[in-house]
C-alpha cells in the first residue's frame, strides 16, 4: 500500500503539467407521492360482484388464485418522499509525453437524501459508467479499462480491452474486444446484489464477454458487421451469441436507405431488423420503415424459453418546414405480433396496435419557440391518448425557459385503470459563464386512477428539479462548454433550428 | 470541420485616422512624404504628430489629435509595403494601385481595395469566391496574425463554399483540407476550431498539421448536413448504429451520452417531456428497445415497486385485477411483452406452474423454441425445469 501512495506521489509531479476536461453534471429532485401497501384478507371474505369479480367488503378489488386461502390487492399507503442526488462525473486527461495516450472516466453518484429511500437506481451509490486508458495512433487505437461498445445489439458494457485497427485506404475499421460483462442497461455486473430480484439464477461470476466489429465506409455509405458472444466461465457455457449486420446507402442527394438485422445464434432465432429508406433536405424530412422487434434474453435466465414472438411494424414519419417559422411533423406505425399459438379463452388480449402522432414547431420571433403535439397509441397493454404543448423563450443564447403541459387518458388492458393525467411544468437555464450552467425545473404531475372500486385514489406529485453542470479544464483546445453538448443537431433539446 | 475563411477590411488596419486625403491633394506631391515606411526600410510608415502640428497649430488651422500607431496591425495580411516594391520591381504598383478605386482621382485614399489586389494577381472571382489555393497569397496563417483578438476572429465571415450542404461531410470540407493539405484551412482555422467536432477520435492528418491557437474557437464549427434535416434525432439510429466512423467525425461520446444514459432526477433528454405520463404505451410493445438502456431488473421494477406493480409475495398481488382469470390465461399476452412482465416479475413467480419437476407442469415453450440448440449452448437454463432429466440430454 505504501508503494502504491508513493508511486501516486511521483505521478502527481508530471500531472502537473497535463491538459484535462472534466464535467460535473449534479442534478436534484424533490418528488412527494402517494405510497401502496399490499394487503389481503381470508378468501372466504371475499364477495363478488353481479358479474363475478371479487372485493373487499370495503370495495377493493382482489386477485384470488385458486387454492389460495388469501386474496390480494393494493391500498393506498403513506405519502412517500424521494430526494434523488444524482452527479456524474465525466472527464479525459491527456498529455502524459506519449502523443496519442488519454484517460477517460466517467461515473455517476446517486444517493436518496430523504428518510424514505423511495427512490430507484441510487443503489449502488457509485457507479463506474466508464473508465479507461486510451492509446490512438493513425492506424490503431487501443483501449483498456472500462469501457461501452454500442452497437445494433445494444450497448455492451465491459472491463477489458478493446483494439480497432484501421486501414484508411481502404476505409476498413475492425475492432476487436474481450473482458469481463456488465448486466445489460446498468454499469453494474451481473452479480451485483443491486440487480435483486434475479435472486436464484444471478450469476456467480461474471460473464466473459468477446466480439468483433468490422465496419466499411465509402462515399455512398456504409456497410457492419458484428459478431459478440458472452460466456459463462463458471459452467463453460453461452450467455449469448449474437451476429449483426447493418448498412446504409445515399443513393443520390437527400435520400438514404439504411437496414440491418441480427440474429440470436443461441436461441436459432432472428431478432430485431429493420429497414428504412429515408428523404431529408432543409424544408422536408420523410422516412418510411419496415421494421420487427423481438426482445433478446440471456440465457442465464429462462426467459427465452418462453418463446417471446415477434412484431411486426410499418411506420413512417414526415416533417415539413412550408415556411421558415413554421415546421409541421406526423408519424404513424402499425404493427402485428406474430401468432403466440396459446390458447387462452379466459384472456382476450390485443394482438396489433397503432402509434399516430401530428405535431408543429412554430418560431414566431427571434427567441421564441412554440411547438404541440396530438398523440394517439393503442396497442396490449396500454393505450394512451392526449396531446401537450411547450412554450420556449430563450432571449439569449445563454438563457431558455421552456413552460409546457400534456393531458393524457391512459388506460390499462388488463388492470382496472384509466388514468387521466394533467401535466404542467417548466425547464429553465442558464450559463452563468463559459463553464457554469445552472438548470431549474419544476412539474405538476397530477394523475386520477379511475377505477371501479376503492382504490380510485390520486397519484398527484410536485416534482421540483435543480441542476449545475461545470466544466473544469485546462488546455489549449477548450474555450466553451463542447458546442456539440449545447447544441446537438436537430435534439430535442436545444437543437438548432 | 475545416474551412477557408478569407479575411476582408474587417480585421485590416484603420483607414486614414479620419485624415481627408482628398482635401490635401494638393500639399502633397507624393504618398511617401507622410509615409516613407512604404518606401524606406526602418522608416515608419506613419507620419509624426509634429508634421500635422506643423500647420494645425490652433492658429493657422484648428488643433487636431494624431498619433502615429505604435502597435502591431490588427490584420492577417502578408502584405509588406517594402517587400511588395521589390517583388514588383520590373513594373512596380503605385499606391494609389492599392489605395483608390479604379478611376477615381488621386489622394481618395481608402484602406486597401481588395479587388485592385486580385485583379493584379490574376484572380477573376469575387474575394471570398477565390479558389482555395489562392488565400494564402495575401494571407498569413491565424497563428501568425497575433494581433487579431477573438473578436476579430469572430467577424471572419464564411466564402459561399462553406454554405454549401456538403460542406460539412467529408466530401466537402474534408476534400479540400485533404486536397490543399490545410495551407489556406491555416488562413482563418486552427486545430482547436476541428477539436470542436473532431473529438471522437485520432484527429485526420489534415487537422494535426495545423497550428494551435485558442482564437479560432471564436468561430462556432457547428452546423447540421443537410442529410440531418429535421427531428433528426428521431431517426438517428439506424444511421449510427450502421456508421460510428461517420458520426464521430463530428460527434464525441458525451453527445450520445447527453440522451443515452439513465439517470434519475435528469431533465428530459432521450425521452420528451412528461414522456413518464405515457410510458407504457410506449413500453407494453416496445417502441423502441428499452433493455438497452434500462434494466428492467433494477431501473423498471424498483419503480413498479413504489407504485405497487411488483409481485412481492409471487402471482399473489393485485395488478392484473381487470380479469380475474388472468393468471390462467396470461400466455398469450406474456408471448407478446415479456419484456413487460420481467420488469414486475422474477422467474420464481413463472416456475410453480411453468415447470416440468414440480407444479403444474405447464410447457412454456413456444414457436421458433430450439430445445437441441438451446441445450446444447446453456445446459443449465433446462435444467432450472427440467432438473437432470433434460429431455435429449
Amino acid at each position: 500500500m505504501k508503494r502504491l501512495v508513493v508511486m501516486l506521489l511521483l505521478a502527481a509531479a508530471p500531472l502537473a503539467a497535463q491538459d484535462y476536461r472534466l464535467r460535473l453534471d449534479a442534478r436534484v429532485q424533490s418528488v412527494s407521492f402517494r405510497g401502496v401497501a399490499l394487503d389481503s384478507i381470508l378468501a372466504g371474505a371475499a364477495v363478488a360482484d353481479s358479474v363475478g369479480s371479487l372485493y373487499t367488503p370495503d370495495g377493493f378489488a382482489v386477485v384470488c388464485l385458486p387454492g389460495e386461502a388469501y386474496c390480494t390487492y393494493f391500498r393506498p399507503g403513506p405519502t412517500l418522499v424521494g430526494a434523488p442526488l444524482v452527479t456524474t462525473v465525466g472527464g479525459s486527461v491527456w498529455g502524459f509525453g506519449v502523443r496519442g495516450l488519454s484517460a477517460h472516466g466517467t461515473a455517476r453518484f446517486g444517493a436518496d437524501l430523504s428518510s424514505d429511500d423511495a427512490w430507484p437506481g441510487t443503489d449502488p451509490a457509485v457507479q463506474l459508467v466508464e473508465g479507461y486508458v486510451q492509446y490512438a495512433a493513425e492506424r490503431v487505437t487501443a483501449k483498456a479499462g472500462r469501457q461501452i461498445v454500442y452497437s445494433r445489439l445494444g450497448t455492451t458494457g465491459f472491463d477489458g480491452a478493446n483494439v480497432t485497427w484501421r486501414v484508411p485506404r481502404q476505409h476498413v475499421n475492425v475492432a476487436g474486444y474481450l473482458g469481463w460483462g456488465l448486466a445489460r442497461g446498468v454499469a453494474l455486473p451481473v452479480t451485483s446484489p443491486a440487480l435483486n430480484p434475479l435472486d436464484d439464477f444471478q450469476p456467480q461470476q461474471r460473464q466473459i464477454i468477446a466480439g468483433l466489429d468490422a465496419d466499411w465506409t465509402a462515399r455512398l455509405g456504409e456497410a457492419r458487421l458484428l459478431y459478440q458472444r458472452e460466456v459463462d466461465p463458471q459452467a463453460r457455457k453461452f450467455v449469448s451469441e449474437r451476429v449483426a449486420v447493418s448498412g446504409s446507402v445515399r443513393p443520390a442527394a437527400g435520400w438514404t436507405v439504411s437496414g440491418g438485422a441480427e440474429y440470436d445464434m443461441a436461441a436459432g432465432w432472428w431478432g430485431s431488423a429493420d429497414l428504412s429508406v429515408g428523404y431529408a433536405t432543409r424544408t422536408i424530412t420523410g422516412v418510411l420503415e419496415g421494421r420487427r422487434y423481438r426482445p433478446h434474453f440471456d440465457l442465464w435466465t429462462i426467459w427465452g424459453a418462453f418463446s417471446p414472438v415477434p412484431y411486426h411494424s410499418l411506420r413512417g414519419s414526415v416533417s415539413v418546414r412550408p415556411s421558415r417559422p413554421v415546421q409541421v411533423h406526423a408519424r404513424g406505425e402499425v404493427y402485428r405480433f406474430d401468432p403466440a399459438e396459446v390458447s387462452a379463452p379466459l384472456v382476450p388480449y390485443e394482438t396489433d396496435g397503432y402509434r399516430a402522432e401530428l405535431g408543429a414547431t412554430v418560431d414566431p420571433k427571434p427567441g421564441w419557440t412554440i411547438d404541440a403535439g396530438y398523440t394517439r397509441e393503442f396497442g396490449p397493454g396500454a393505450a394512451s391518448v392526449g396531446g401537450g404543448g411547450s412554450i420556449t423563450y430563450a432571449p439569449t443564447r445563454q438563457t431558455r425557459v421552456t413552460l409546457y403541459g400534456q393531458a393524457h387518458n391512459r388506460p390499462l388492458e388488463f388492470r382496472y385503470s384509466e388514468s387521466a393525467l394533467r401535466v404542467l411544468g417548466f425547464d429553465g437555464g442558464t450559463d452563468l459563464n463559459d463553464r457554469v450552467r445552472l438548470s431549474l425545473g419544476a412539474m405538476r404531475y397530477a394523475e386520477e386512477r379511475r377505477r371501479p372500486d376503492a382504490a380510485e385514489f390520486d397519484w398527484t406529485q410536485w416534482r421540483l428539479t435543480a441542476g449545475i453542470t461545470w466544466l473544469l479544464a485546462r488546455g489549449g483546445d477548450l474555450e466553451n462548454l463542447p458546442p456539440a453538448v449545447r447544441r446537438m443537431p436537430g435534439g430535442r433539446n436545444g437543437g438548432e433550428r | 470541420m475545416i474551412g477557408l475563411l478569407l479575411v476582408t477590411s474587417l480585421v485590416q488596419a484603420p483607414d486614414s485616422g479620419g485624415f481627408d486625403h482628398l482635401k490635401h491633394k494638393a500639399l502633397f506631391p507624393s504618398c511617401t512624404t507622410c509615409h516613407g515606411g512604404a518606401e524606406t526600410k526602418g522608416a515608419s510608415l506613419w507620419p509624426t504628430e509634429s508634421s500635422c502640428v506643423a500647420c494645425h497649430d490652433g492658429k493657422i488651422e484648428k488643433a487636431v489629435a494624431w498619433r502615429p500607431r505604435t502597435t502591431p496591425r490588427r490584420s492577417n495580411l502578408r502584405f509588406d509595403h517594402i517587400q511588395h516594391r521589390v517583388a514588383g520591381k520590373a513594373r512596380p504598383a503605385p499606391c494609389a494601385a492599392c489605395h483608390t478605386e479604379a478611376g477615381e482621382p488621386r489622394m481618395a485614399v481608402r484602406p486597401p481595395v481588395v479587388g485592385r489586389c486580385l485583379d493584379c494577381h490574376g484572380i477573376r472571382t469575387a474575394h471570398l469566391a477565390a479558389a482555395d489555393s489562392t488565400c494564402t497569397t495575401c494571407h498569413v496563417p491565424l497563428v501568425r496574425a497575433v494581433a487579431l483578438t477573438r473578436s476579430d476572429v469572430a467577424r471572419f465571415p464564411a466564402p459561399p463554399s462553406h454554405e454549401d450542404p456538403r460542406w460539412p461531410g467529408r466530401e466537402g470540407h474534408g476534400a479540400v483540407a485533404r486536397g490543399t493539405l490545410t495551407t489556406n484551412c491555416a488562413t482563418c482555422h486552427a486545430q482547436e476550431f476541428c477539436y470542436q467536432c473532431h473529438a471522437g477520435g485520432t484527429p485526420p492528418r489534415a487537422i494535426a498539421a495545423l497550428a494551435s491557437d485558442s482564437r479560432s474557437t471564436a468561430l462556432a464549427a457547428h452546423r447540421a448536413p443537410a442529410s440531418h434535416g429535421a427531428n433528426f434525432a428521431d431517426r438517428h439510429a439506424a444511421l449510427a448504429a450502421t456508421g460510428t466512423a461517420s458520426c464521430s467525425s463530428c460527434h464525441i461520446r458525451s453527445d450520445c451520452l447527453e440522451c443515452h444514459r439513465a439517470t434519475a432526477a435528469n431533465a428530459p433528454g432521450y425521452h420528451v417531456a412528461g414522456f413518464l405520463s405515457r410510458h407504457p404505451a410506449a413500453a407494453y410493445a416496445r417502441e423502441t428497445s428499452c433493455s438497452d438502456c434500462h434494466s428492467e431488473r433494477s431501473f423498471c421494477a424498483a419503480c413498479h415497486q413504489q407504485s405497487g406493480l411488483v409481485a412481492e409475495r409471487g402471482l399473489r398481488t393485485g395488478f392484473h385485477d381487470g380479469n380475474r382469470f388472468f393468471s390462467a390465461g396470461h400466455g398469450g399476452a406474456a408471448r407478446q411483452s415479456l419484456e413487460s412482465c420481467v420488469s414486475c416479475h422474477s422467474e420464481r413467480d413463472c416456475l410453480p406452474c411453468h415447470s416440468a419437476v414440480g407444479g403444474r407442469r405447464y410447457n412454456p415453450h413456444g414457436p421458433g423454441f430450439d430445445a437441441e440448440r438451446l441445450r446444447r449452448k446453456n445446459i443449465q437454463m433446462c435444467t432450472v425445469c427440467h432438473g437432470t432429466a433434460v429431455p435429449g440430454g
